[in-house]
Formats: structure tokens, C-alpha cells, sequence
């Protein structure tokens, strides 16, 4: 993996945000789609579908994951061009759930949804793109939006614990954070602290996943 | 959910540091978030801005002797101009700046006064849907602030337009040309001294120097656009080669290396210019080959649109209550008047003929990255 850094410039063009993030991934984004959906619907009771909540949804990839496990999901994105893209792609062959779509920020589901409304939220690549104070908050709403025993799944680039590979993580990530900047203006930063987050916003038996070199995480909470 | 206010900003009330100056076109991110100016209370105005450092220090510096609330959005450490127009900054990041600090809980009113200059993407009416909050227009410079708060929240109409004056275009000089200043320094003098250097940068520095100085009067349409720059590159060229005769280092081979140095970083700074500074039209938007046009029918003289053109192009008809384009000729194609008018009646036409529609001018914001995605309807127009 290079570094997610580069979604800044993917995210200017939508259509080729899924052709980017394939390429950033090494082909291997696909995985971590199905591993968080795996996470959040997954072994859960068949007696209904699960209703999912996928933020900052992007071009469909968690929510339409999710939606071929069976689940009823609700990708939200600030991005209507992201949104459009979304839209355009049709369910996986053989899925049994549904996908709706809805231009929305996180720090606005409270809008939207009840208390108690979804089973899962799920964010792939959203939480390096907000402060620190709006991640504690969409984490209490979306909380307040689970029911018990919900689950929240949070995938993103995080840097690497070992102070060796984190060095290298640093030393790869700067050229790619120039370039990205150079193109954009802009940049974003590896996710902190993602399950002291969500510890701090009432999740219990959260487990962490690491991969590509530590330098990827998939955080799972659930609501006690 | 509120949380603490900070009571005094990173980003402080001192004056402007060399970074400021020098690395204004980088990303300087101040915290986001409810600051105090001052010792607000619940009456007290809540301003919104972004959290570009250079921004919030002035702000402050402004509202300096009196009490308000600043609401830093997450603008992604870039100023509100180029952040909203670029798609960094929209009415999302307002709306989370308000929840995530609690606002309704630490105000009884429900008024955020935006900036003008971010109505090129952040929706107002959207943010007073989701917030509760009136969302109103304040004006273009922030300096103005304390008038426009004396006079009862209202923007006079000198204020709405953009000022771009002398010491800022001086500032701009510095901040973008210090790069082609030093690469063309550095590699002059490595390859012919440090005279040579010293000319370099001399001529370089009176080239974008004069450009900028030149600004409200500088022709930079069609070929004379070009004699433009031409004529500044040979103005760097004259000033490099005064210092050249002054060290005594006037030779052929030097004047050949000097002028190569002049033209290439002219014609650097050439490829979009006009995007520098808040007074010309991008040279790279999509929108620049386009016109902002009014579907009359449509108007229902609202005016927004005259609220946030920042080069005073539109003009309410009171007798008709219509709007009017007044100064088509000013106009920067920004787009702040097709975002905000509440009929849809104001659109790109561009030089084709297609036009954009306002949901694509919403969605897009021209940004110079999204310029694939635009969707440029071919046909004659007229009503959508």
C-alpha cells in the first residue's frame, strides 16, 4: 500500500475514486469492504434483515458489501458526486439486501434517523478526514442511533505501532502527502486513537485488525 | 453534547510571522471549533469562519475590544475563498462546526453570520434547515466586521465587494514568488555566480512584483494577456540587467542566462495568475469560458445573488423586482450567485453555447480537479 493520503486527489474526480483506491490498495480494498461488513452484519440473528448505516459512504463499496450479506443499507455521504457514482453501480449477483443513498454529513444523522434505528454504522476511509472533536461526536450519535448490541466498524489508515515500521510508514507517506498536496491543497491524517474513541463514547469488546504493514486498521465496538 | 469553548485560539491575536507571509498558498491549519473573542455571552454574535491560521488571526485582531463567538468550520486549513470554491468548505462543515460545539446550548439566539466570500459552496439555506440558526451574509473583508455589527448586522454595499489592495497584492508578490525567486537565484548563481544570481533575483522579484503592483489595471484577456506578462518579463529583464552594468558583469552569455531565467519564471506564474488573486476570473476553472447568465422568468428578486458577488456585477431592479447583470465585464464566474438564488435563475452559459445548471454548479464548484465532471449541457438553452 502507498497511502490512502492519495484519496484526496481520487475524491476531485468520483468516477475514478474506485479505479484509484484499487490501485492505492494493491487490489486488495475489496477485502476490507467484505471483512467490515463481515464485522458488522455478519453471525448476527437471521430472524430479520440487518438495517446498516454506512457513513461517508463514497462510491458504494462498504454499503453494497454489506448489502450482499442481506443486509438493508443506508450509504450517507457529503458527496453528491461520490453519491452519483454510487448510485450507478447495481447490487452484487445473488444479493438479498437493499441500498439506499442520501447526501448527508456524519455530524448530521441525528437529521435523519431515530434513536435505535440501525443494527450496524460502519466508516471505511472517513474518520482521517475529520477533527478530533467531530470523530468523539459522530461517534456518540452514531451510538445513540444502535441498538443494543449494535456494532460500529470504523476501517482506516492508521500509522504502524512498532517505532521501526512507523518510521518507514513516515518515510513512504511524506513524498505521496507532497504530490497529494501539490495536486489539492489539501492532505489528510492516519486515524488516531480509533478504539480509545470509541471506548470513549460507551463501545464495549472492541477487538482491532491490523494489515498492510500495521498501517491499516478495522476497529469493531458494540453497544453494551 | 457541548464541549469547552478555548478561550484563547492557537492561532492567537499576534501580528503576521514569516510563514504567514511566505507559506500563505500552504494549507495552515488553526483549530476548529468555538473560540472566544473577548467575553461573549449568550447575546453575543457567533461568527463563522475557517480555520486557515492567517484567517482567524486577523479575525481576531479585528473583533479586537469586543465580545463575540468565533466558529472555526474545518476548511481544511485554507483560506474560505479557495476552500469553498475549491469544495474543502461547504454548508456539511458548518453544520458539524455548530453540533460538535454545542451552540444551540451555549447561545439564545439563532443567528451565524457567514462569510461572503464562502457563498461560492457553502448553501445557506442549508445550514438554516439543519441548524434552527438564521444564517446571514456578512461581509467580504473581515476588517469591516465591527461596522457591519454596529450597524445592525448590515452590510453596506462597498463592503460587499472585494478590495484588493496595494499592501496584499505586495503580500501575494511575496508569497508566490519567493519560490521562482529562489529557484531562480539558486540555479543562476550555480551555473554563472553569485553576480549572476544576485541579477536573477533582482529581475524576478521586480517582474512579479510589478505584475501584482499592476493588478487592478493589468489587461489579461485575450492576446493581451500575453503583452502582459511579456511586458513585465522585460521589465525584470531591464532591472536585471541595470545590476548586471553595476557589478560590472554585463556579458552576452549572462544576458542570454538572465532572460531565460526572467521568462521561465514569468511563464510559470502565467499558467494561472488571475487564480492568485481575488480580482480576475481562474485562467484553469472550467468556468472560464463561460458567462453567468439570467433566466428572468425565474427571478423572484430575492437578490441573494447581489448579496455575495464579490465584484458588485448583479443589481436589484426595484421597480421590476428583478435582478439585473449591471457589469457583466467584472464578473469572475465564481459562482456565489448561482449557488445561493433560490429560483435557480442564474446559470454558466458558456462560450458554446451549453449551459451549466445550477445543481451542477453545486455539486462541481468548478473546481479545477472536477473540471471532467462537469456537465455541460449542448443545446440553446433558454429554459431548463
Amino acid at each position: 500500500m502507498s497511502s490512502f493520503v492519495w484519496m484526496r486527489v481520487l475524491e476531485s474526480a468520483a468516477e475514478r475514486y474506485d479505479r484509484g483506491v484499487r490501485w492505492l490498495s494493491g487490489g486488495r480494498i475489496d477485502e476490507v469492504y467484505a471483512r467490515v461488513a463481515e464485522l458488522a452484519v455478519g453471525g448476527a440473528s437471521a430472524t430479520r434483515p440487518q438495517r446498516v448505516l454506512d457513513v461517508g459512504c463514497g462510491t458504494g463499496g462498504v454499503a453494497l458489501a454489506c448489502a450482499a450479506l442481506g443486509a438493508e443499507v443506508v450509504g450517507i455521504d457529503r458527496d453528491a458526486g461520490m453519491l452519483a457514482v454510487a448510485r450507478a453501480k447495481a447490487l452484487p449477483p445473488g444479493a438479498v439486501g437493499t441500498v439506499s443513498w442520501l447526501e448527508l454529513g456524519a455530524a448530521e444523522i441525528e437529521d435523519r434517523f431515530p434513536a435505535e434505528r440501525f443494527d450496524a454504522v460502519t466508516a471505511c476511509l472517513v474518520f482521517s478526514e475529520m477533527a478530533g472533536d467531530e470523530q468523539a461526536y459522530v461517534l456518540r450519535v452514531a451510538r445513540s442511533r444502535l441498538v443494543r448490541g449494535g456494532r460500529v466498524v470504523l476501517a482506516d489508515e492508521v500509522e504502524p505501532v512498532n517505532a521501526a515500521s512507523r518510521a518507514l510508514y513516515r518515510l513512504r507517506r511524506l513524498p505521496a502527502a507532497a504530490l497529494t498536496f501539490l495536486l489539492t491543497q489539501t492532505t489528510t491524517r492516519p486515524a488516531a486513537a480509533l478504539a480509545d474513541r470509541l471506548a470513549a463514547a460507551g463501545f464495549v469488546s472492541i477487538t482491532e485488525e491490523r494489515r498492510w504493514g500495521g498501517a491499516f486498521a478495522v476497529v469493531r465496538g458494540e453497544v453494551p | 453534547m457541548s464541549r469547552p469553548v478555548q478561550r484563547r485560539g492557537a492561532a492567537g491575536e499576534a501580528s503576521l510571522g514569516l510563514r504567514d507571509l511566505l507559506l500563505r498558498m500552504l494549507p495552515h491549519a488553526a483549530p476548529t471549533g468555538l473560540q472566544a473573542i473577548g467575553r461573549p455571552g449568550p447575546e453575543s454574535p457567533v461568527l463563522v469562519t475557517g480555520n486557515y491560521t492567517v484567517t482567524v488571526r486577523r479575525l481576531r485582531r479585528a473583533m479586537r475590544g469586543r465580545h463575540a463567538w468565533l466558529l472555526c468550520a474545518d476548511s481544511r486549513g485554507i483560506n474560505v475563498w479557495c476552500a469553498a470554491g475549491g469544495g474543502h468548505l461547504t454548508h456539511h462543515d458548518i453544520i458539524a462546526a455548530v453540533r460538535v460545539a454545542g451552540l444551540a446550548d451555549l447561545v439564545e439566539h439563532r443567528e451565524l453570520i457567514l462569510p461572503q466570500l464562502c457563498a461560492t459552496g457553502v448553501e445557506r439555506r442549508k445550514i438554516e434547515a439543519a441548524t434552527g440558526f438564521r444564517a446571514r451574509w456578512g461581509p467580504a473583508r473581515l476588517e469591516d466586521l465591527p461596522a457591519f455589527l454596529d450597524r445592525g448586522r448590515r452590510v453596506a454595499r462597498r463592503e460587499r465587494a472585494m478590495r484588493f489592495p496595494l499592501r496584499e497584492r505586495l503580500e501575494m508578490a511575496a508569497a508566490w514568488g519567493w519560490p521562482l525567486f529562489a529557484l531562480a537565484a539558486g540555479v543562476a548563481a550555480w551555473l554563472g555566480g553569485w553576480r549572476l544570481g544576485a541579477a536573477v533575483a533582482a529581475a524576478v522579484a521586480a517582474a512579479v512584483a510589478g505584475l501584482y503592483a499592476a493588478v487592478p489595471r493589468l489587461l489579461l484577456s485575450g492576446r493581451g494577456r500575453w503583452w502582459s506578462f511579456a511586458a513585465f518579463a522585460g521589465f525584470g529583464f531591464g532591472v536585471g540587467v541595470l545590476a548586471l552594468l553595476l557589478a560590472g558583469d554585463a556579458e552576452p552569455s549572462r544576458l542570454v542566462w538572465l532572460a531565460v531565467a526572467v521568462v521561465a519564471a514569468v511563464a510559470a506564474l502565467s499558467v494561472d495568475f488571475e487564480g492568485t488573486t481575488p480580482w480576475y476570473a481562474s485562467a484553469l476553472a472550467a468556468s472560464g469560458r463561460a458567462s453567468i447568465e439570467l433566466v428572468e422568468d425565474r427571478c423572484s428578486g430575492a437578490a441573494e445573488c447581489v448579496q455575495v458577488c464579490p465584484r458588485d456585477v448583479l443589481a436589484m431592479d426595484g421597480r421590476r423586482r428583478k435582478v439585473e447583470i449591471t457589469r457583466p465585464d467584472d464578473c469572475i464566474r465564481c459562482g456565489a450567485c448561482i449557488v445561493q438564488c433560490p429560483e435557480d435563475a442564474l446559470r454558466f452559459r458558456m462560450v458554446g453555447g451549453g449551459v451549466v445548471e445550477p445543481a451542477t454548479v453545486r455539486r462541481t464548484r468548478l473546481n479545477m480537479l472536477g473540471r471532467r465532471t462537469v456537465e455541460i449541457e449542448e443545446r440553446d438553452g433558454g429554459e431548463a
